[in-house]
This record gives structure tokens, C-alpha cells and sequence, in this order.
């Protein structure tokens, strides 16, 4: 019996004096230096275009992939390709179609490094209402208490059914999408 | 075929160019009103990028037009024509040589500041002319076009009236002499 109580006494301790196993960093994405753009082409030029409003929860130490988590929501209605006729198209019923899908949601289901030492984030994107896998090149660059973190992905359109019909032709409006993701983040401790 | 204009008639590039011109202000008066109009699938898209190609088309053939003017000289008026009837010849074609370059300039402006694509026939793509996106500028621009347009559809009226004067109450070879150049008999048939 006294051992057993003995034996108790020994873990209670080992579990206070022992560091806890790391949790993953938590960030805050400072907006107003953050940015979410794309590029595709539109009758073969190449144009950019930018989602002005998005939140992003950045779970993330460079250390423990094991723990990160990248969850962010982007309002579709934010769209600005600096062409005020095609944004308007783009929210339509034939493109994005805000009126049934104002937002798109990705959300990472796990992290691995390649062998060369990219990080990649693995992860599903919902977006008009359909769920894909989608996979981002991860690129964190820590300073102090802030970080840059820049994220890639290639999407195809038609994958989400972004141009219905007619304007499913690819030649008109190119089927590949780069999404760049630039955050700015902070550091979310108390301290 | 007479290559310079001479004092009783058009040379041939002359002629050449102000039919080719005139036929294609007419197909892109066509494309450009009928595009105006229609609902937005890629068949508008084309069309519209149709517009622009022979929009840029016509200002390049005008410019050489202008260039290749300016070495020539200009058939002489037909006999007993009046000062005033020579003035105002002069000032219509200035006036449509004004209007066919500025349309097409409105129109890729118009185009720039809309930060829209320009591919001239699938070919090369055209740099725009205001560094992108100008929310500003691209009513006016619009506005610009237009009213241009219409202008010329009247300077047309006046042009194409004048020249069938010519042929049919003065029968003259003013109309004749820009459809076949110098008649070998002198100014009147």
C-alpha cells in the first residue's frame, strides 16, 4: 500500500516538474498587412485578383507540424479583379454564385514535410458549396514575435464549378488558379 | 495603276485605303451597336473583342493613311467651284480624318481604364494606355466614344450626300475619281 502511494507521489511530481509537450503556437493574422490574391488568365491575360476580407486561424509552430491547424474563411463577396463588369459577372449565378455560397472555408487535415524540406498543409476547401482536397506550399519565416507566413495553392475552377455552362469553355476563361496567400502574423501570447 | 495622286484624280493607295476604311467603320458600326445589346455569355465576349481588334485595325490604317497623305497632293477641285464649297470640303475631311482617329483612341482608352483584355485578333496582346484600372476616366472615355461616334454617323451623312451631289447634280468624277481614279478625258464626263 505504501508503495503504491509512493509510486502516486512520483508521478504527480513528474507531471508538474516535467515541461508539458509543446502546444502549437497560436497567431493572429494582422489584417491590414495580410493579403489573399489569385491569378487565372481571362481571354489568355493573365490577371490578378484579390479577396479584400478573410479571416485566417493560424495554429502554427515550424517544430511541432503535428499541431498545426490553418482554418479560414473567405467572403467571396470581397472579390476585386480591378474590372468592375467582371467582379459583377464573378459574383453571378454562373461563377461564384454569392447569394448561395458568400463564403469559402478551408481547413487543414494534417501537415507533412517533403523530402527537400517543403512544408506542405493538406486540407479541404469548400467552396459553392463543394468539397475538395486542396494542398498548400507552406513558407513561415519567423521574426521575434511576428512571422510572415505564405501559403500556395492550384486549384482548378471547373473542380468547384466556377463557370457554368457556356462558360465552362476553358479558352475564355483559363481553368488553373493560383492562390497566394500573404499573412502577416503576431504572436497571440498573454504576454 | 497609279500609285500618286495626280491634279485629276486619286492614286491607287489613296483609294484603296479610304474604301477598306469605309468599309470597315461600316462592319464596326454594326459589331459595335449590336454588341451594346447583348446579355453577357462568351459569345458578347467575342464579339466584343472583335470590336476591339478591328477598332485597332482602322487606327493603324489610318495612320498610314495620314502618313502616306501627307506626300501627296490633292486632286484639284472641279472647275467653277466655289470658295466656300472649297473651304468646307476641306474642313469635312479634315474633320473625318480628326473623328477616325480619335474614335478608335476613345475606344482603347475606354478599354484600358476598364482594365479590360486587349488581344488584337488572338494575336499579340496591346498594352493599355492609363496603367490599369481608372474608375475616374472610364465614363469619360466611354462617354467620349460615343458621342464621337455619332458625330461621325452625321459628318458621314454630309460626306456621303456630298459625294452623290457631286456625281448625280453636278456630274462631276469627284465620287468617280476615288472609285477608279484619274478619268483619262479631263473633269467632266
Amino acid at each position: 500500500m505504501k508503495h503504491w502511494i509512493a509510486r502516486l507521489g512520483l508521478i504527480t511530481i513528474a507531471l508538474l516538474v516535467l515541461p508539458a509537450p509543446a502546444l502549437a503556437q497560436t497567431w493572429q493574422v494582422d489584417a491590414a498587412h495580410s493579403k489573399l490574391t489569385f491569378t487565372n488568365s481571362y481571354q489568355d491575360v493573365r490577371y490578378t485578383g484579390q479577396f479584400s476580407r478573410f479571416t485566417a486561424a493560424i495554429d502554427y509552430d515550424p517544430a511541432d507540424l503535428a499541431h498545426a491547424k490553418f482554418d479560414v474563411t473567405v467572403d467571396i463577396t470581397s472579390l476585386d479583379t480591378q474590372n468592375a463588369e467582371r467582379d459583377q459577372a464573378a459574383l453571378g449565378a454562373a461563377f461564384f454564385e454569392t447569394t448561395k455560397f458568400p463564403r469559402a472555408h478551408f481547413v487543414t487535415t494534417g501537415f507533412r514535410k517533403t523530402p527537400n524540406g517543403e512544408v506542405l498543409a493538406d486540407g479541404t476547401l469548400t467552396l459553392r458549396g463543394i468539397t475538395k482536397p486542396v494542398t498548400l506550399v507552406v513558407k513561415f519565416v519567423p521574426h521575434g514575435d511576428t512571422a510572415t507566413l505564405d501559403v500556395t495553392a492550384q486549384l482548378k475552377r471547373l473542380d468547384f464549378g466556377v463557370g457554368t455552362g457556356e462558360w465552362s469553355d476553358t479558352s475564355m476563361i483559363g481553368n488553373g488558379v493560383t492562390v497566394h496567400g500573404h499573412l502577416l502574423l503576431r504572436s497571440a501570447s498573454p504576454l | 495603276m497609279r500609285l500618286r495622286s495626280t491634279e485629276a484624280g486619286w492614286g491607287a493607295p489613296m483609294r484603296a485605303l479610304h474604301w477598306l476604311i469605309a468599309a470597315l467603320i461600316l462592319a464596326q458600326a454594326i459589331i459595335g451597336l449590336t454588341m451594346v445589346g447583348m446579355g453577357l455569355t462568351p459569345a458578347k465576349v467575342r464579339v466584343f473583342a472583335l470590336h476591339k481588334s478591328v477598332g485597332l485595325a482602322i487606327l493603324a490604317l489610318v495612320l498610314l493613311r495620314i502618313a502616306w497623305r501627307l506626300g501627296e497632293r490633292r486632286p484639284d477641285d472641279p472647275p467653277a467651284t466655289p470658295p466656300w464649297q472649297h473651304r468646307a470640303a476641306r474642313a469635312m475631311h479634315l474633320a473625318l480624318y480628326v473623328l477616325i482617329l480619335a474614335i478608335p483612341l476613345s475606344g482603347w482608352w475606354f478599354n484600358s481604364a476598364s482594365n479590360a483584355p486587349l488581344v488584337w485578333f488572338g494575336l499579340f496582346e496591346v498594352p493599355g494606355l492609363t496603367g490599369g484600372y481608372d474608375p475616374v476616366w472610364k465614363p469619360r472615355a466611354l462617354l467620349l466614344h460615343q458621342t464621337l461616334f455619332w458625330l461621325l454617323v452625321a459628318l458621314l451623312v454630309g460626306h456621303v450626300g456630298a459625294a452623290l451631289w457631286h456625281h448625280f447634280r453636278q456630274r462631276d468624277d469627284v465620287l468617280l475619281r476615288m472609285l477608279r481614279g484619274a478619268p483619262k478625258n479631263g473633269n467632266k464626263r
